[in-house]
């Protein structure tokens, strides 16, 4: 009797390895990419091991940053291109002599999207690992929920979440990449208002960049001869906003403005699509990612939204530094990681090499202080989001000239007309 | 629209959400009825489902049919390995003690998947391509109606199987009285081990068929859990047609308190409703009171 049961759970558990090594195997992609940089040579193998032939080895303490990212959670979709760009940077930054001669070393935390790991991220960055500086988080909420402790340990911290609360009200510790919901939503609104849109439904998940956006939204109406006539919330994490759209539908709504990070997204345009509604579909920043796209169908096609020109670069005007910029910092990520970057990593690129360059103006032992400082008398710094110049009260650093409107076009992004 | 055509569109919306959290709370139901414990891993079945399917069809390229019943299949083979592995070595300890081992068995579960699958959400295409149907004024989606028809098919199998076949004879003999059972020679470690499989498949199907309207990602099992949870006891844990019943509420009541009510109410409305049943009538809406005679 005893036999039979330990015969039967000995082939149950060899039938489950082998789904799990199937599986496990059946995601990789198997690729060897070669990168060459003034003097160094970076191989990374499919299993991801890379082995660099440097040209100056930095040496000394390791510069410490923290890095807080949601790498899990309903927007583990942004994280990870954000994790891929710091690690590609670090690399690059070490093999090309670190930073003053010293190696720079980013620790990254996950944040799961939830505030209480952020905090518990936060303390281990900021007491354990004594980080410098801190890049992050993905998102506004788990942003806002570490404020406290970094202007606690008067570190530096450069946020890589969109919403507007991180630099309004202004702190002096905490800086910002994303283009911010206050000049994203002008910038939309005015696009919305020269087609002729005179009533929109909103609708936002409940979550802290959409819910700014909402409220950013509000905010800015009065000076536009829009009307809201539906306002509508979902979940983040929900998977079906029938129920919403059809209490839009039955408004006199003419557009749908959509704030929403995340898995949401998708399903809205999709369910519209299901509805029948033809009325335009609006949305953010924060849904500039390919999932949008293959999970929407033929619900994405004519979708559009307001971001930053790394989507389509030749929109930074083919012979800028800013092209030139994109072009590279494209080219490096598509041959490490196969595919194109997308916003997300734009965003963390900025944060990274703001502070990394913050760094190199100053001498090899500063202290967050001057960092803080640094960072602060950024000025034209040319990065993948727009042109950053920071100041005292500007902690945002970018304008409406660094945004372009797109438009889903053969499940692509265009420019929209 | 016209009310009648809004109102027609909210109560399919609610059916739609209704037929999810009916499958899920099926799951629960059978394994309660077997075990006593509650299986918190339901929700990472349904998130397998999707998630093989979509594997099936990417990795393997397999036709999307084909993928369909292969993730089924995988997913109640995952179940059944689940059941050996974690419950089984404990099946005589409290029913606290297994949900807990379920709830870190769901959490192994989707983090294997996180490995296995990545982050990011992952799609399905529809069964059948092919704009809404008009129905009573109302859209409904083609998918919608692959739901309804295949829980339709699960709730008539499931039903045949307990009432019509000698082996759904012995798992409600288990469900009543494990040890009476054992002494009636029926095997209740085979019952328990088909009723994981059975578990498994119909939160495979449930995200087989619903994965082509929300797509999928390694996270979804623990939301949907609750829900059909709430759905379960809703209706009345152990009755498998009151579970449907609950579950097809669940989803009505949440759908129509968007239309009277705010969308912000949604998920509040779904859980003061499951408060009130567990105030009013603890043992579910369509569950007889049990009386202990004395």
């Amino acid at each position: 009797m005893k036999n039979r049961y330990l015969a039967l759970l000995i082939v149950l558990v060899l039938a489950f390895g082998v789904t799990l090594g199937a599986v496990g195997c059946g995601g990789d992609e198997e690729t060897t990419t070669t990168t060459e940089e003034e003097g160094a040579t970076e191989t990374t193998e499919a299993d991801g091991e890379t082995t660099t032939t440097l040209s100056e080895e930095p040496s000394g303490d390791p510069i410490k940053v923290g890095a807080i990212l949601s790498l899990t959670g309903p927007y583990a979709g942004l994280g990870e291109p954000e994790k891929n760009t710091i690690e590609m940077l670090v690399e690059r930054v070490n093999s090309n002599g670190g930073i003053n001669g010293r190696p720079l070393e980013v620790i990254i935390e996950d944040d799961a999207t939830e505030s209480a790991q952020t905090v518990a991220a936060a303390s281990k960055l900021i007491d354990r690992e004594e980080v410098v500086a801190i890049i992050g988080a993905t998102g506004t909420g788990q942003s806002m929920a570490f404020r406290e402790q970094v202007v606690a340990a008067e570190i530096p911290n450069v946020s890589i979440g969109g919403g507007t609360p991180i630099t309004n009200p202004l702190s002096p510790w905490v800086f910002q990449t994303p283009w911010s919901n206050n000049i994203v939503v002008p910038f939309t609104l005015d696009y919305v208002q020269s087609k002729g849109i005179s009533k929109v439904a909103i609708i936002a998940d409940s979550g802290g960049f959409a819910q700014d956006g909402a409220a950013t939204v509000e905010k800015f109406l009065p000076d536009y001869d829009i009307e809201v006539v539906a306002q509508e919330t979902f979940e983040p994490g929900d998977t079906d906003m029938t129920a919403q759209l059809t209490s839009i539908k039955g408004s006199d709504a003419e557009a749908v403005l959509m704030w929403s990070a995340g898995s949401g997204a998708a399903v809205v345009a999709k369910n519209m699509n299901a509805l029948e509604m033809d009325i335009p579909l609006f949305g953010s920043h924060g849904n500039a990612r390919r999932e949008l796209i293959e999970g929407a169908g033929a619900g994405g096609e004519g979708f559009r939204f307001a971001a930053g020109k790394v989507l389509v670069p030749e929109s930074y005007g083919t012979d800028s530094e800013g092209y030139k910029v994109a072009s590279q910092f494209i080219a490096d990520y598509v041959a490490r990681y196969g595919g194109p970057p997308d916003t997300f990593a734009g965003h963390a690129y900025d944060a990274l090499m703001i502070t990394v360059e913050a760094m190199r103006r100053l001498d090899a032992d500063f202290t967050p202080q001057e960092l803080r400082d640094e960072i602060e008398a950024t000025s034209g710094f040319v990065g993948i989001g727009g042109t950053f110049t920071y100041s005292a009260d500007d902690h945002n650093g970018m304008t409406v000239d660094d945004l372009v409107m797109y438009e889903v076009k053969d499940g692509a992004w265009k420019l929209a007309e | 629209m016209g009310f009648d055509e809004q109102l027609a569109q909210f109560v399919f919306a609610g059916l739609k959400s209704g037929a999810i959290y009916a499958l899920m709370a099926l799951g629960f139901t059978i394994v309660y009825a077997a075990t006593g414990a509650i299986n918190f891993a339901q929700g990472e079945f349904f998130m397998l489902g999707g998630m093989l399917a979509v594997w099936s069809l990417d990795a393997l390229g397999v036709p999307l049919l084909l993928a369909g019943l292969l993730a089924i299949i995988l997913t109640s083979l995952i179940a059944v390995i689940f059941e050996e592995l974690a419950i089984r070595p404990r099946r005589d300890a409290d029913p606290l003690a297994l949900i807990i081992i379920t709830i870190g068995g769901s959490m192994l579960i989707s983090s294997l998947a996180r490995h296995a699958f990545g982050p990011n959400e992952l799609p399905l295409p529809p069964f059948t391509e092919g704009g809404s149907l008009h129905v009573l004024g109302a859209l409904v989606e083609q998918q919608a109606v692959w739901l309804w028809l295949l829980t339709a098919l699960a709730v008539a199998g499931l039903t045949i199987l307990y009432s019509r076949t000698k082996f759904g004879l012995a798992m409600r003999a288990s469900a009543v009285d494990r040890e009476a059972a054992k002494l009636m020679g029926i095997d209740t470690r085979i019952v328990v081990m088909v009723t994981f499989c059975l578990a498994g498949a119909l939160g495979a199907i449930a995200g087989v068929a619903v994965t082509p309207l929300t797509q999928t990602a390694y996270s979804v099992g623990p939301s949907i859990a609750v829900k059909g949870f709430s759905a379960a006891i809703l209706g009345g844990l152990g009755s498998p047609l009151a579970s449907v019943l609950g579950g097809l509420i669940l989803g009505l009541a949440e759908s129509l308190s968007v239309a009277a009510l705010s969308s912000e109410f949604k998920d509040a409305t779904a859980i003061l409703l499951l408060l009130a049943v567990l105030f009013l009538r603890p043992e579910g809406l369509f569950r007889r009171s049990r009386r202990e005679k004395v």
